[in-house]
């Protein structure tokens, strides 16, 4: 018998799928659950004029932003929640550095279910009034073919790579979401679907009986990855909904430095450009921290 | 409350009850409301704390089956066994808040287009004369001079909501404009008629609810007026600090909650204080 095929790979092997120039969608929603390890890997090998298309964004895209990785950003939201305006995002785009491309949030969302269903746009007919539609040369009107009325067709999201965080996978690529996941999770699964370069980083690469024994909580099967990466801890400093918590320190680290480009140029040689890679930065926290953000999810 | 020495029917109604008080006799039973998760001291009062205190009154009075949507997605949680606001959408706390139904992705249990949500809270750092809200930046959009979170769900919130309530934090005349710099939530430009020339045929702002005063609309006009100020000395105040003109001739005063509605909001709806910051707290 001819074994399956692994894969397992690494997360240099990630950064090597997403070049210069890639219209790239981030797994995890504001402040939750995004793929940080991969996300400082760009920045220390130095990537530029990415397009990142997303839903509700945070610090990933405000770290890439004050990185100087991105030339424009697709969302309906940038910002750090509880801990404010994304400060190097704000910088950018008031500098012109990078443009905006304004969508609501719903709407959002829909133009992934375009791209899962491979639709060339999605209908919406309450965008009249909005500078939402007035800005975007991207959303076209058309006529309601069955009713008449006045429409608006909304381009897909049609990212070329989508990189997310899960807890688990197996070497084949089977994902697990935890049992009781929320929105964050939920969202993670539409965007896999509507790409045909998934990479998903996790938790832990598991065996594939175990996936065998909780095979209604694999929402990404094997034939839709492209690439697994075991990068423990490689949401931090953000949450992972059943494993660990918002490293709410380093949050509040990372924005205080941010109140400047010479103190954010600080952060970044220290956490993401000083560690050669994911462990010297898990290293750079420190195990004291990290066991500390445990969450016991069930006994 | 035994063993305390507070008697909860003592002391006036507070400024943020008697905006909940306002807000619950608006909502009809069986109506779903629909709050985000706002955080930041005036902010998180005016954009979820109000709001959930609200939507608890109006359940305990005349709206048994009024469905309450915490963060958009949390149906009916348990506002009393809260020791604080949550203060993260997504996290373990709220996932683990007790509550009738969660909504775990996108379509979930509400369909937004179908008009399911009767009404909704919504906030922005620019209102204007037409009840337009900005959340997206400061001066032009093309070189903005302040760069805000973007549109969020403020599009969804003012055209597919059967109606919007605005909660404004502070009232300063660089948040109540003549024209917004960026429309995120669309209003009454042109009255009814002109919503309905823009394909919009539902919903729009219904109060914009600020700390001195409660505006509504003259819909047909499309022009923001002043429905409420919560105290006399407001009245000059909200002439004074609106960006746009007012007409204040004649103007009530908002209505004082009964004594029935501040008991059920003290005792019943919010005994801890963690909503409304504990009654005698203005």
């Amino acid at each position: 018998m001819t074994p399956s095929t692994s894969k397992v790979g690494s997360i240099a092997d990630a950064v090597a799928l997403i070049p210069d120039g890639t219209r790239l969608a981030i797994g995890g929603f504001a402040i939750y659950q995004h793929p940080m390890a991969v996300v400082r890997a760009l920045i220390r090998a130095g990537r530029r004029d990415l397009t990142v298309v997303g839903t509700v964004n945070g610090n990933e895209v405000d770290l890439l932003a004050g990185a100087g990785c991105l030339k424009r950003v697709e969302t309906s939201y940038v910002g750090l929640e509880k801990y404010g305006l994304a400060p190097n995002f704000r910088r950018a785009v008031e500098e012109e550095r990078i443009e905006v491309v304004d969508y609501p949030e719903v709407l959002s969302f829909d133009r992934f279910r375009a791209s899962q269903e491979n639709l060339t746009f999605w209908p919406c007919d309450y965008l009249g009034g909005t500078d939402v539609l007035a800005r975007n040369p991207d959303i076209r009107i058309f006529t309601c073919p069955i009713t008449g009325r006045s429409l608006q067709a909304v381009p897909p999201a049609d990212p070329e790579v989508v990189v997310l965080h899960a807890i688990a996978a197996d070497e084949r690529g089977n994902v697990i979401l935890p049992r009781r996941h929320l929105l964050p999770q939920g969202l993670d699964v539409i965007m896999a679907r509507g790409c045909d370069t998934v990479i998903v980083t996790v938790e832990k690469i598991v065996p594939r009986a175990l996936v065998r024994r909780h095979a209604e909580q694999v929402q990404i099967p094997a034939y839709k990855t492209r690439l697994v990466v075991e990068a423990p801890w490689g949401a931090h400093p953000t949450a992972v909904l059943g494993r660990y918590a918002t490293d709410d320190a380093h949050f509040r680290d990372y924005v205080a430095a941010s109140a400047n480009p010479d103190g954010f140029a600080a952060y970044i040689d220290r956490y993401v450009h000083a560690p050669a890679d994911h462990a010297a930065y898990l290293e750079r926290i420190g195990a004291e921290r990290l066991g500390a953000l445990t969450e016991l999810d069930t006994l | 409350m035994s063993g305390s020495h507070h008697t909860p029917s003592a002391g006036a109604p507070t400024l943020a009850e008697t905006i909940a008080v306002s807000l619950a006799r608006s909502f009809s039973d069986g109506e779903v409301g629909f709050t985000g998760l706002v955080t930041g001291d005036a902010a998180a009062l005016f954009g979820t704390s109000i709001p959930l205190a609200a939507m608890a009154l109006a359940q305990a009075m005349h709206a048994p089956n009024l469905t309450i949507l915490l963060a958009g997605w949390s149906h009916n949680p348990d506002l009393q066994s809260l020791s604080v606001m949550p203060d993260s959408e997504f996290d373990a706390a709220l996932r683990d808040l007790p509550c009738d139904a969660q909504m775990m992705t996108y379509p979930g249990p509400w369909s937004i287009r179908r008009g399911d949500i009767d009404f909704g809270f919504s906030s922005g750092v620019q209102v204007d004369v037409v009840g337009n809200i900005n959340s997206v930046c400061i001066g032009d959009p093309t070189r903005p001079k302040v760069r805000l979170v973007g549109p969020i769900l403020q599009p969804e919130h003012m055209t597919l909501f059967g109606r919007e309530y605005v909660m404004m934090p502070h009232h300063a005349r660089r948040n109540f404009v003549e024209r917004v710099d960026y429309v995120s939530g669309v209003g009454y430009p042109g009255g009814l008629e002109g919503r309905r020339r823009l394909g919009l045929h539902h919903g729009g702002p219904e109060w914009v609810v600020t700390p001195k005063c409660i505006f509504d609309f003259d819909k047909e006009k499309g022009r923001i007026r002043l429905r409420s100020v919560h105290s006399e000395a407001d009245l000059q105040r909200v002439v004074e600090q609106t960006g746009f003109d007012v007409d204040s001739a004649g103007v009530p005063l908002t209505a004082v909650p009964t004594q029935e509605e501040l008991e059920l909001l003290r005792r019943h709806v919010d005994p801890k204080g963690v909503l409304l910051g504990g009654y005698g707290i203005g």
